[in-house]
């Protein structure tokens, strides 16, 4: 899976577009993840096999997003 | 403090001299500590957003995990167990490095008019999500270096006007504005 975590750089306004941006995400759901990433420290923003999520956390460090990827079994 | 604004079909960003100067500087600096110092630079090394951004300047041969802070937080580890991260790392951090690089690089040129007619002027079709990636780029290397936290802005607020932190604060913050003004532009396009 691939987790986005908060900082206090990166502005809301940002993260959202840059979650619509690389997933097509809905506004209504960016702005979900975005604000579930800034209340709880971390958000899910997507799951599947390692190399789709290798090429996530890649456009998302491209975005200057903090972003890694893990296992789904291990959270 | 400027920000972009719509020009017919494009964006584009009038700078007065000042802001020009410091964006550039900035980017120019940002270029060398990712390993780009293949121009003649604007600024002058004893500026303090020089200084400050050029803290520790390294371009090691091997990919390794970066010892800079701002590098670190700009080319970031993918994965939490060592081993992976620089597996992960070798094989993707030269093509996310070139393309911060690019964007850098391209806003310097379009900078560089400006800054060398030395008078304020005017970016047109600005290219908006290189700028977006760039100006976001520069917003984290001085947020690394001030060590920006949620309460920041009352920290700054309350130094003494000659700190320069409080300097290369503002910059931070109208780096912000800045790009607030690019989101606002590209979502009500």
């Amino acid at each position: 899976m691939t987790i986005v975590w908060d900082d206090p750089v990166n502005l809301m306004s940002y993260v959202t577009y840059v979650f619509i941006k690389i997933f097509g995400f809905s506004q209504e759901r960016a702005h979900e993840l975005m604000m579930q990433v800034h209340v709880e420290g971390r958000a899910v923003v997507a799951s599947g096999t390692r190399e789709e999520m290798e090429r996530n956390v890649q456009l998302l460090h491209e975005h200057g997003l903090w972003a890694t990827l893990q296992r789904d079994d291990k959270i | 403090m400027s920000t972009f604004a719509r020009d017919g079909e494009h964006f584009s960003l009038e700078l007065t001299v000042d802001e020009a100067h410091v964006l550039i500087n900035l980017v120019e600096q940002l270029l060398e500590l990712l390993g780009e110092g293949d121009f003649n630079h604007h600024y002058d090394d004893g500026d303090p957003f020089a200084q400050i951004m050029m803290q520790m300047k390294a371009a090691p041969d091997e990919i390794v995990v970066p010892d800079d802070p701002v590098l670190l937080r700009l080319l970031p580890n993918a994965y939490s167990d060592p081993e992976a991260a620089a597996d992960f790392r070798r094989y993707t951090e030269p093509t996310l490095r070139g393309k911060k690089k690019r964007a850098l690089e391209q806003v310097r040129l379009a900078l560089e008019t400006i800054v060398d007619q030395n008078r304020a002027g005017t970016v047109r079709d600005v290219e908006s999500q290189t700028w977006l990636l760039a100006i976001n780029d520069l917003r984290i290397a001085l947020s690394v270096r001030l060590g920006i936290t949620p309460e920041s802005f009352e920290v700054f607020e309350a130094l003494d006007d000659e700190d320069p932190q409080k300097g290369i604060y503002a910059v931070y913050f109208w780096l912000g504005w800045l790009q607030e003004s690019l989101l606002n532009l590209l979502n009500n396009g």
